[in-house]
């Protein structure tokens, strides 16, 4: 590989680079440099300034946090010391069955009948009964829970005996 | 001539590599100093010192002037929002924005491919600010640059940038290599077929003797 030029082409591109170094940047160029310079200055005291700003508004959250709280813990311990509070604390005052939740389930009746498709299914009590008629004993319990107690036949003759897994 | 002047160039790897006269390395990188610590009046230094080599650069790449320029500003822009991505150790300021300014032209061309021009002439040309323009022969001579011109647009961009930055700004090819981020040898080949594709084009437009030398071609492009 040789490191040469066509004669023409050399000639051809020293006149081109001839002219290339009487470019210079436009006016508009020059004043798009200056806005940017000009623009740099603004930013560079800005995000000073923001961060000053933001600095303080941290601080401040922070203060009225603290000023929230002391005075949680003070409503606090002023509600503890007054005389109503004792009773609550006392726990000798509570009923010995005191609960949060009504300790009573509930007990509910339903009557049912066998349907065509052999199932047991609900009917409503004041029907003239088709066929033979249970009660279903379904208890509710304060957990919300739900649970079939037994199945009785309305007649009492038999009782259907529940299968547990 | 003129390429065994780039070539022994390129073999000084001191080689001065910065435009313009009397620069140094030294005081590009005390104002990007300045400018890393958030001097803008620094940008403006930056911009003196290399502003004209950017864009003749830039010129020598795109179609229009306003791209060119664009692209200038685009260049200081990047260098304004990231001061400290300047490595001494990797090179000189000017070979530092250079490669930004490469890697904007070649974005430029990318995007410029997702979009189908309804007509070309609405990009102005670059009009070169030449203080005398008058009497024919200047005409004849300017026509035959604007054909010159559009022959080195018709090449392949990474020949195009090649010719740009070793024949036209006449870096050495250590420069070079620096900011195409290839070796030397690379530099060397690559400029050597970029030549032979440019001959090849001006002489399908006539302005070169293929037969006078067509070795050279051939060299080029085996």
């Amino acid at each position: 590989m040789t490191d040469t030029m066509h004669r023409e082409v050399a000639a051809l591109l020293d006149e081109y680079r001839r002219d290339l170094r009487e470019t210079r940047p436009s006016g508009q160029l020059d004043a798009r440099i200056d806005l940017l310079v000009a623009g740099t200055r603004k930013n560079i005291l800005r995000p000073a300034r923001q961060q000053r700003n933001r600095v303080n508004l941290w601080a401040a959250a922070a203060g009225v946090a603290v000023v929230a709280i002391a005075a949680g813990i003070l409503i606090g311990m002023s509600i503890g010391h007054a005389p109503g509070a004792r009773i609550a604390q006392d726990a000798t005052l509570l009923p010995a069955d005191f609960s949060l939740w009504p300790a009573d389930s509930v007990a509910l009746q339903i009557p049912a009948e066998y349907s065509a498709q052999g199932k047991l299914v609900a009917v409503d009590p004041n029907t003239q009964s088709t066929g033979k008629r249970y009660w279903i004993d379904v208890v509710v319990s304060n957990d919300g829970t739900i649970r079939i107690d037994r199945i009785v036949p309305a007649e009492r003759n038999d009782e259907i005996t529940l299968q547990t897994p | 001539m003129r390429a065994r002047r780039n070539f022994s160039r390129a073999r000084r790897p001191n080689a001065r590599d910065s435009r313009g006269a009397g620069l140094k390395h030294g005081d590009d990188e005390e104002i990007m100093t300045r400018l890393a610590a958030g001097d803008p009046a620094a940008l403006r230094e930056l911009y003196e010192r290399h502003g004209r080599a950017l864009l003749r650069f830039s010129a020598a790449m795109c179609r229009s002037r306003q791209s060119a320029e664009d692209l200038v500003h685009d260049t200081f822009v990047a260098l304004l929002r990231g001061p400290s991505l300047f490595d001494p150790a990797q090179g000189s300021v000017f070979g530092y924005l250079c490669g930004v300014l490469r890697h904007r032209i070649s974005r430029h061309y990318r995007q410029q491919k997702r979009w189908v021009a309804l007509d070309s002439s609405d990009e102005a040309p670059v009009t070169l600010d030449r203080e005398s323009p008058g009497p024919a022969d200047e005409i004849a001579r300017s026509q035959v640059t604007a054909a010159f011109r559009r022959a080195l647009l018709e090449l392949p961009l990474q020949h195009r940038e090649i010719i740009a930055l070793c024949d036209l700004e006449e870096l050495p090819y250590q420069a070079v290599a620096g900011i195409l981020d290839c070796p030397i040898g690379t530099v060397r080949s690559r400029l050597h077929r970029a030549r032979a594709l440019l001959t090849l084009r001006l002489a399908s437009l006539e302005l070169v003797d293929l037969e006078a030398e067509p070795q050279l071609v051939h060299e080029g492009l085996s």
